[in-house]
């Protein structure tokens, strides 16, 4: 999950539903020939930098989770793990959500904030 | 962190990279419109994913909030109003993979590859209704049946024939036929010179079913457009008539013969009648259409590319059966060489299948992480600036701890 090229963005955000949905929406005004691919690229450049300030500036809410690992991997800076029998606690432990199985790709914050 | 602060987040994020590429589109000639189209496209598609209460859906208890975008202009308002249309739009964006990789799919193929064939469809479009399509198969298949007698035509056509009539029983869809030809392609400089051209003639009906059907849900699509109330800046290429008709008349299977075989269950030829091929086409279109439809509307890109690529796997075994069937054993040999390291090979595939069903399955969460801390078993990691998708609902985050033990 590198960050790309000129603007140090990471691009894992774009396999969020936010990312994914527009990346849909790019690829029904390039297949309709309105635009180009060159000009989604830069879309979606962009798309990388506003989600990740958005999430730095913008949400303040907090969460903590417990579970068992199940998988863990760490390669090219990049961890990934797969927990099962997530408990999610959010808003100081009102709201708790809980899942069998959750995958968590995240990437340095470091090196994003080094840009 | 609740899911109620989502929507006000994602409306935030669409605006301000709405606002920072609308210099990009300006310098590339782009107009407006566009933007604006993308924005609502974005939003919809977002909608649909049910993943949050979105400022911009229609909530059952409040009128939804007027955006400053909607009201600018009529266009506008009807960009939207073409955006509230689901199908349309999503059977054109997953059309669209499809045809980026059509090129591909024709590596030999007619000089006209499949760009002329797609482009030609605004033409073709002047049909009015989308019920039309079996309608419009027939003239289109016509010129591939040079008499209809089934007398006319040689053992050449006659293979030809059955090999399309077999094969477009496990056909699913029109870019598994490009793999069934590059897979078959390899083999044609081992066959006597003979059998070679047998083989092209093989080809060549198949890419031309391949195009036609290619160009037929291209046109669809299209035609749904343009029935979207004002869309303006639909482009109308007026000079691209020619490609379809071309396509077909180009003469590369005029030994084609008027009948169709299809092999039954017990593996007997079954001549095929006109009106049963026709039949047999346009169910497998409506199929086709709703696979695209249906099996597109809920399904992330991801998921909707990983059947694609369990359809390609079993077509290739079709592909494999079906040369057998010509006598050429080549393949089993390359089949042989995969499966060398089979006992190692069977659990990664499996394992590789496990994490794609995980992301598939919505059940992730991106971030960014600033410690991640190890003490025997126990794992404690600090994440940030994230965002989780699970039981279906987002939810995004500033910091999060996670402690868990392996």
């Amino acid at each position: 999950m590198a960050a790309n090229g000129n603007t140090n963005y990471y691009d894992l955000y774009r396999h969020g539903s936010l990312g994914t949905t527009l990346t849909d929406a790019l690829d029904d005004l390039i297949g309709a020939e309105r635009m180009d691919p060159q000009l989604a690229m830069k879309v979606l450049m962009q798309f990388d930098r506003v989600i990740t300030e958005a999430l730095n500036e913008k949400v303040k809410a907090r969460l903590t989770f417990k579970g068992s690992l199940d998988t863990y991997r760490f390669c090219d800076e990049v961890w990934t793990f797969l927990i099962k029998n997530v408990t999610f606690k959010m808003d100081g432990g009102q709201s708790v959500v809980t899942a069998d199985k959750v995958k968590i790709v995240s990437c340095s914050a470091k090196r994003s904030d080094e840009k | 962190m609740s899911n109620a602060t989502v929507g006000t987040v994602y409306e935030h994020i669409i605006n301000e990279v709405i606002n920072a590429v609308r210099v990009d589109f300006e310098e590339n000639g782009v107009d407006d419109s566009v933007l604006e189209e993308l924005k609502k496209g974005w939003q919809h598609k977002l909608s649909q994913l049910n993943v949050a209460q979105f400022p911009w859906d229609p909530k059952p208890e409040a009128p939804p909030p007027a955006q400053a975008a909607q009201n600018t202009s009529a266009a506008v308002n009807a960009q939207a109003a073409a955006a509230q249309q689901p199908t349309a739009n999503y059977t054109q964006s997953t059309l669209s993979p499809q045809t980026a990789a059509q090129p591909l799919s024709l590596p030999g193929g007619q000089p006209n590859g499949n760009g002329v064939a797609i482009k030609n469809e605004p033409g073709m479009a002047n049909e009015p209704a989308i019920k039309q399509e079996p309608g419009t198969m027939q003239p289109m298949m016509h010129p591939a049946y040079p008499g209809n007698n089934a007398a006319r035509g040689g053992m050449a056509a006659q293979r030809a024939a059955q090999a399309i009539a077999s094969r477009y029983g496990s056909q699913a869809q029109a870019s598994i036929n490009a793999i069934h030809q590059q897979t078959q392609q390899p083999q044609i400089p081992g066959q006597a010179p003979q059998q070679q051209q047998q083989q092209q003639q093989q080809l060549n009906p198949q890419q031309q079913y391949q195009q036609n059907v290619a160009a037929q849900m291209q046109e669809r699509m299209q035609q749904r457009m343009q029935q979207q109330p004002g869309q303006p800046g639909q482009p109308q290429p007026p000079n691209q008539q020619n490609g379809l008709g071309g396509a077909q008349v180009d003469g590369s299977s005029d030994g084609f013969d008027g009948v169709l075989m299809r092999r039954d269950a017990d593996g007997n030829p079954v001549e095929m009648g006109r009106v049963e091929i026709d039949n047999l086409l346009h169910a497998q279109l409506l199929e086709k259409a709703k696979q695209r439809e249906g099996g597109g509307l809920m399904l992330p890109l991801k998921e909707a590319t990983k059947s694609r690529g369990t359809a390609t796997k079993r077509s290739r075994a079709a592909a494999r059966g079906a040369n057998q069937l010509d006598g050429n054993d080549e393949d089993d040999d390359e089949f042989d060489e995969d499966a060398i390291n089979s006992d190692l090979d069977d659990p990664e595939d499996e394992r590789d299948d496990d994490d794609e069903e995980d992301e598939a399955s919505g059940w992730i969460m991106l971030c960014l992480y600033d410690k991640v801390q190890r003490v025997k078993n126990k794992w404690k990691c600090t994440l940030k600036d994230g965002v989780l998708t699970v039981n279906g609902k987002e939810y995004v985050f500033h910091k999060a701890n996670g402690e868990y033990e392996w």
